[in-house]
């Protein structure tokens, strides 16, 4: 036994030795960690983080728009391996929107993880010592911005269900706040991002914001989200002020504005909103009273063409297909001009001034073809055409179930199919519940 | 060109190895039987501390050539081991007495220790060759186990070659850590790692990204030859597999292959021909005019389009076409065996080729394996095991599917007037009913996993000392596992769906380097006759190191498949490295050969958990106490009544990179950028424990010739790790966290019998029995749903407290509940061997799974498609079948969580042996046919009860329009030289 004894106690005291010598932490191979970033951020790492954040705006961007264009009966979604498009969303028999799908979780969550990533820059340029004031501020208004967007577009979709603004902190969350508080907050994160922007140093690249992307013209962004708030929060005199700092221009071109922009390059993304022509099985198509509805001679008929044979599916037809976005690296709006220019009438003819706003009007009508505007001219006639302007301006683009249902008309919307039903919105995914 | 190669290259090996010979003293003729003179075939009669060895031939005659004062161990399966002293005998007579419950066996209990089943505390279950391989051959490894596992949940993931199984001991152990077992081959750590080839890339089945659970790719254990392998060992949980560590929490299966048998070096060619058919195609709709127009599209096109169609007689069934196929399959098989006195051999060669049943898919495998023994000096002995393969398979594109391109998907939407044929100068015509036209993405695309593999092992046993009573023995066992994996996939661009990306290749290539070594030192120390104590202890480490890059390239210049011949290319990389190391004391005292107690305790840690420094401590005991031997019973009635119990525990190290919150890599327009990833890392991330308690008792009747095991254990799983889901609004889709506990418990019950002895008729039989139970106990998260396409409106798994861990929920008219579970009610196999005339043997399989539930999206995809072969069948209500069937999507989900009960004819097989033949250098030829998953008793109405569409995970059982499984049929021929 002895013996015994003696080689396990070697044997022991070796192993012992071999595995203080061998323990491992590999870390991590793949990616940057969130620790190696927030403890001090070079330049470079900001800049890849204000990247990863414009590039993951574009994640998701085509459920948040067949979402809105679906219930706001604009465009049709037609997917052979997909029913929820044509039963959920248009209130089908008895089906009813759930938390638990995708056309509520997906976009929802891909827009809070950029908001995930707005603040982890805003710590990592907060934390840094590497960068100077002006820079940090730059950085910090971006993300503001950024963070401010991507919560209206979630706010969007549960409207009175209403949001987190809130989320710095993963263990912590802040609580969800009602339609008319989500709005105040994204409307004074918006006015803490122009204050952070102002007097800043951009040391960062932009991809989708031509002529806007130095200081001065992300504060003219920033103005424009804030007068796109202000008229959800019918704060007209704000939107015109806002406006006026924006990039907004009469005269100015319609699509100058900010993009997500696409491309082919490695790891970039392609627009997932783009179909082309004639396609069977996934098939985004016009509502048909997209073209029936048209004055003649609008030459935004283009949006929607003519397809050879009318794509159908569960006793919906259309024979046109959605053509706005007509390439796989074509750009999709984030905000432009000529939402600017219809802001501008909304709020003159909500004021009162109906010569100003038939003026913004009568720009965006013979911009595409069409003579001056010759109804009635009262405020609400004046309304009527406006919202007829911004459905045909703004086809596809994520706004009309918004339009009509800030001014309380969704019962006007088509019902297709007899038992459809015009949902005013989402419910919360079940996560947040 | 390759294969061919390596045969010329095993025709080489084989002859340039010298005749080895053989020390001659004596030659001693004799035979073996058992009962009333019925001979035995098969035995081996071996010289004790000696190296000549025998084997009986159909008479049950040897002859072997002995040293003077011999003695003789007699042994074969089934039967109880003998000594004889030979004395001055020149012939002999052994009658063995029958053991159908292997009571002489010896079954691994340590990482260098074994003991005979006669003593071990529990239910091990042992597959020896003619059960593996020798009754109806399946197409790889991992198909092959089942049926044979009492105890496990075997599930096929889906019938595209190459393999793809799912292997769960005992219940599920782990959500979303490890759930399969680990595979030991001679001692060395076996990876099964599945990659994916980036088929999401194109279905999009998973939200994003280039590669989803949903790619059902196959395991890397599926690359094993069935035919080199001698026997399988199963350990089925912590209570006998604690000694292995952080990697045994799913079981361990031990594998040992083919060594060289002392004797005549023998030569065997074997050659199977056969072919496969589906097991069940689901029939498509017949349309009229009127049923056309109901399609979606405009209904006059589409009542043209039939009427059209049927006056010029075509309208196909693409179900058929695609399906109905009789693919033709060829095994070769060469191997050598020989040994003397101080070396060994085992050679084998084979190379497999088998197409699948739809086109241009296929799997073929071409293996070399050289196991070498030495014995150095009369102290030290090593042993060298390795073993090359290349495998490649085709296996299409099936599966779940967003963009409406997988084969089933498509098919599900198209009626058999659409017109896919393609024009006398192949253009395929678009399919009007679906984003694709099956027809033309099977003639052009590609789906090919390629690999190259080289598994090597070493032995090294060194005798320090020896004396009347005590052995002191140094073991080193020690290997690695490294293959290269390439994964190809096209889609040219003038496939419909590719419009947008104008063609798609992805190319992967992955690197994986496992290596694992134990070193122990094991005394035996034997003081009287009725005490022996066994004691090991030694160190043990593990490594992994995986790397995976993954190139998707689109828009892809006509004709070319390299990814710089393409306007767009996205490249992604993986890589996984850990570093387990363990230390491990045994000790196994048995008592007058009726009392056994074992006590261990293994020490792990692990680069992947959060506290990379700290040991987790693993305890395992066990006790056996053998009633007959002890004396407390009476050898009569009963016999060898045995008495055991054991506990262990062990874990389940979290996954590589659970610890980290990364930040992913993104590009806009050039600028590089990062976005944080949707999984939330814990840093401060524990493995999982295992507890398992198992007890049983064993005994025999009638001679050995009825043995009975029971067995129930209980398995408790604490901190079990799992991904949950946060809100949304912290920006993260997944959190990990060791999130509650789990247990499953459940019940095995065996019998082995050897009903028929005769002169002429031998029949053994098993039966095994088997059901499992499972609870989660406790969960501090909400309930997590997981392994759902559609959520609760199709079913979905939910983890919930109070429930069973793999039980079904989903909307059930009311609102939500639960719908099933997967977990199926029992199991039951049996496995008959019997032999007519010495010559002539029977084999066959038989397994019955009796409930458990499916989440069957097949069969509602061709409802929603209109192309059920039920849709136009009147309901009481008047309405067509898949109208109502539609009407209730949205409200209940009951008609998609079907029960899959099955009783399955795994394999069948019959073979002859010729043992007379007029040229000598022919020992004997043996000739066969068998029939694998032939017959299928099962009211599932999709292709196969087995299906997984989420791979080998936790949540198997979810069935969308996967590869239709086969059923095979073989010929075989082998000749012994």
């Amino acid at each position: 036994m002895q013996n015994h004894i003696k080689t396990y106690g070697i044997l022991f005291i070796s192993a012992s030795l071999f595995f203080t010598a061998c323990k491992k932490d590999y870390g991590n191979l793949n990616n940057a960690t969130i620790e190696d970033l927030s403890k001090n951020a070079s330049k470079s790492d900001l800049n890849n983080l204000v990247s990863g954040t414009e590039s993951g705006t574009r994640n998701s961007l085509n459920f948040y728009l067949d979402d809105v264009g679906v219930i706001g009966r604009e465009i049709y979604r037609f997917s052979g391996s997909e029913p929820r498009y044509v039963l959920d969303l248009l209130g089908a028999n008895s089906s009813t929107l759930s938390g638990n799908n995708f056309y509520i979780t997906t976009p929802w969550a891909a827009k809070y993880r950029v908001v995930k990533n707005c603040n982890i820059l805003i710590q990592s340029a907060n934390n840094s010592s590497l960068i100077t004031a002006d820079e940090k501020k730059a950085y910090t208004g971006f993300a503001k911005t950024i963070e401010a967007y991507q919560l209206l577009l979630n706010l969007n979709l549960t409207y009175q269900n209403g949001i987190r603004v809130d989320v710095a902190n993963p263990e912590q969350l802040g609580p969800l706040l009602n339609y008319t508080e989500s709005l105040a907050a994204i409307a004074s994160l918006l006015d803490e991002g122009k204050t952070d922007l102002t007097g800043s140093t951009v040391s960062f690249s932009l991809a989708g914001f031509p002529g806007l992307s130095d200081a001065a013209g992300l504060i003219q962004f920033n103005r424009a989200l804030a007068a796109r708030v202000n008229v959800y929060q019918k704060n007209w005199q704000g939107a015109l002020s806002n406006l006026s700092a924006s990039f907004f221009g009469l005269d100015r071109n319609l699509n100058l504005g900010a993009y997500h922009v696409f491309g082919t390059g490695s790891g970039d993304q392609l627009n997932s909103v783009f179909i082309p022509q004639n396609q069977n099985g996934e098939q985004r198509v016009a509502h048909p009273s997209f073209a029936t509805d048209i004055e003649a001679g609008d030459d935004r008929l283009s949006k929607a063409t003519l397809r050879t044979t009318p794509a159908s599916l569960s006793g919906l037809s259309s024979d046109r297909d959605v053509w706005v976005y007509t390439s796989s690296t074509a750009p999709v709006g984030i905000i432009r001009n000529e939402e600017l220019i219809l802001i501008y009438a909304e709020a003159n003819i909500q004021q009162g001034n109906l010569t100003e706003g038939l003026k913004a009007i009568n720009k965006i009508r013979t911009s595409h073809g069409l003579g001056v505007y010759s109804g009635a001219l009262t405020q609400a006639d004046l309304i009527t055409e406006m919202l007829k302007q911004r459905r045909y301006s703004l086809f596809a683009e994520g706004h009309r179930w918004v339009d009509l249902r800030r001014y309380n008309l969704l019962n006007t919307l088509p019902i297709d199919r007899t038992g459809d039903d015009v949902w005013v919105q989402f419910p919360l995914p079940v996560t947040e519940q | 060109m390759r294969n061919k190669l390596l045969f010329k290259i095993g025709w080489l090996v084989l002859t340039l190895i010298p005749a080895i010979l053989f020390a001659q003293n004596r030659t001693l003729t004799g035979t073996v039987t058992t009962g009333k003179d019925i001979p035995v075939p098969g035995a081996t009669v071996l010289v004790k501390n000696g190296s000549q060895a025998a084997a009986t031939d159909g008479n049950g005659a040897f002859t072997i050539n002995v040293p003077s004062n011999a003695v003789l161990t007699i042994s074969a399966i089934g039967y109880k081991t003998q000594t004889i002293d030979v004395g001055s005998q020149t012939s002999l007579n052994v009658n063995l007495a029958g053991d159908v419950s292997r009571l002489d066996e010896v079954v691994v209990t340590g990482l260098s220790t074994s003991v005979k089943r006669q003593n071990l505390a529990n239910a091990v279950a042992v597959i020896g060759p003619n059960q593996l391989s020798g009754t109806a051959p399946a197409q790889t490894f991992d198909a092959a186990l089942e049926g044979k596992i009492p105890g496990a949940y075997i599930n096929a993931n889906s019938g595209a070659p190459g393999g793809g199984i799912s292997v769960k001991l005992r219940g599920v152990t782990s959500v979303y850590g490890n759930t399969q077992p680990l595979y030991v081959v001679d001692g060395v750590f076996v990876d099964n790692t599945a990659t994916s080839g980036g088929l999401n890339a194109v279905t999009s089945a998973g939200t994003s990204g280039a590669t989803s659970n949903q790619d059902n790719p196959s395991g890397r254990i599926a690359d094993l030859r069935i035919e080199d392998i001698n026997d399988i060992e199963i350990l089925k949980g912590a209570s006998a597999a604690a000694i292995y560590g952080s990697k045994a929490a799913g079981g361990v299966i031990i594998i040992t292959t083919k060594r060289g048998k002392q004797g005549k070096t023998a030569v065997t060619l074997s050659q199977d021909l056969g072919f496969l058919r589906p097991i069940k195609l689901l029939g498509v709709r017949q349309f009229t005019a009127e049923t056309a127009a109901t399609l979606p599209g405009d209904p006059a096109t589409l009542t043209k389009m039939f009427n059209d169609a049927n006056a010029k007689g075509e309208i196909y069934d693409y179900e058929k076409e695609i399906y109905d196929n009789t693919p033709f399959t060829s095994n070769t098989v060469l191997s050598v065996n020989g040994a003397n006195e101080k070396t060994g051999f085992y050679f084998s060669v084979g190379h497999k080729d088998e197409d699948g049943l739809v086109d241009r898919t296929g799997y073929n495998n071409t293996n070399v394996r050289l196991n070498v023994d030495h014995k150095i000096s009369d102290h030290i002995k090593l042993g060298v095991s390795t073993n090359y393969i290349h495998s490649s398979s085709d296996r299409g594109i099936f599966g779940n599917d967003n963009a409406g391109v997988t084969t089933g998907i498509a098919l599900s939407s198209t009626p058999g007037f659409a017109q896919l044929h393609p024009d006398a100068n192949g253009n395929y015509p678009a399919n009007p009913f679906a984003a694709s036209n099956p027809l033309q993405t099977i003639a052009l695309m590609e789906n090919n996993e390629d690999v190259n593999r080289l598994i090597t092992g070493a032995n090294l046993e060194v005798s320090l000392q020896k004396s009347a009573h005590s052995l002191t023995r140094f073991i080193g066992r020690g290997g690695f596992d490294f293959y290269n994996l390439e994964t190809k996939l096209l889609f040219p661009s003038v496939l419909q769906f590719e419009a947008i990306n104008k063609g798609a290749s992805a190319q992967g290539f992955t690197k994986n380097m496992s290596t694992n070594f134990i070193l122990s030192l094991v005394n035996t120390y034997t003081p009287t006759a009725n005490l022996s104590l066994n004691t090991s202890a030694g160190i043990t480490q593990e490594t992994g190191d995986y790397n995976n890059l993954l190139n998707v390239a689109t828009q892809i210049i006509s004709g070319q498949s390299n990814i710089d011949q393409a306007g767009s290319i996205n490249a992604t990389q993986l890589r996984t490295k850990y570093l387990n190391s363990g230390i491990f004391v045994q000790e196994e005292a048995t008592i007058a050969n009726a009392l056994t107690l074992t006590g261990g305790l293994r020490f792990d840690r692990s680069s992947n958990n959060g506290n990379t420094a700290k040991y987790y401590v693993y305890p395992k005991g066990a006790v056996s106490l053998n009633l007959t031997s002890l004396g407390l019973i009476k050898e009569g009635f009963f016999e060898n009544v045995k008495l055991r119990t054991a506990y262990g525990e062990a874990n389940n190290t979290p996954a590589y990179g659970s610890k980290f919150t990364s930040l992913g890599v993104s590009n806009i327009s050039g600028f590089p950028g990062l976005l944080v990833n949707t999984d939330a890392g814990q840093p401060d991330i524990k493995p999982e424990r295992q507890k398992e308690f198992e007890t049983g008792i064993d005994f025999s009747l009638l001679k050995g010739r009825l043995g009975f095991e029971l067995t129930y254990y209980n398995k408790n799983i604490s901190d079990f790790l799992l991904l949950t889901t946060p809100p949304a609004s912290t920006g993260f889709a997944r959190h990990w966290v060791n999130a509650g506990d789990l247990r499953n418990h459940g019940v095995e019950l065996g019998l082995n019998a050897r009903p028929v002895e005769a002169r002429n008729v031998t029949w053994n039989s098993s039966v095994n029995f088997w059901l499992n139970r499972s609870k989660v106990t406790k969960l501090t998260v909400q309930p997590v749903q997981l392994g759902s396409t559609g959520g609760v409106l199709l079913g979905t798994y939910q983890i919930e407290q109070g429930k069973s861990a793999t039980q079904i929920v989903g909307l059930n008219g009311q609102g939500v509940g639960i719908l099933g579970d997967a977990e199926p009610t029992f199991q039951m196999s049996t496995y008959n061997e019997v032999t007519f005339f010495k010559n002539l043997s029977l084999r066959f399989l038989i397994h019955w799974k009796k409930g458990g539930q499916n989440v069957n999206v097949t069969s509602l995809q061709n409802v929603f498609g209109g192309t059920s072969a039920d849709y136009d069948e009147k309901t009481p209500s008047g309405m067509p079948k898949g109208v109502t069937q539609l009407m209730q999507i949205g409200t209940n989900a009951q008609q998609t969580v079907e029960t899959s009960t099955y009783l399955r004819f795994r394999e069948i097989g019959l073979y002859y042996s010729f043992t007379k033949l007029p040229v000598s250098f022919v020992k004997s030829i043996s000739l066969g046919a068998s029939l694998n998953n032939y017959f299928t008793i099962t009211k599932y109405k999709s292709y196969d009860p087995e299906v997984s569409n989420f791979g080998t995970g936790f949540s198997s059982g979810v069935d969308i329009d996967p590869y239709p499984s086969s059923k095979r049929a073989a010929f075989h021929l082998m000749f012994n030289f």
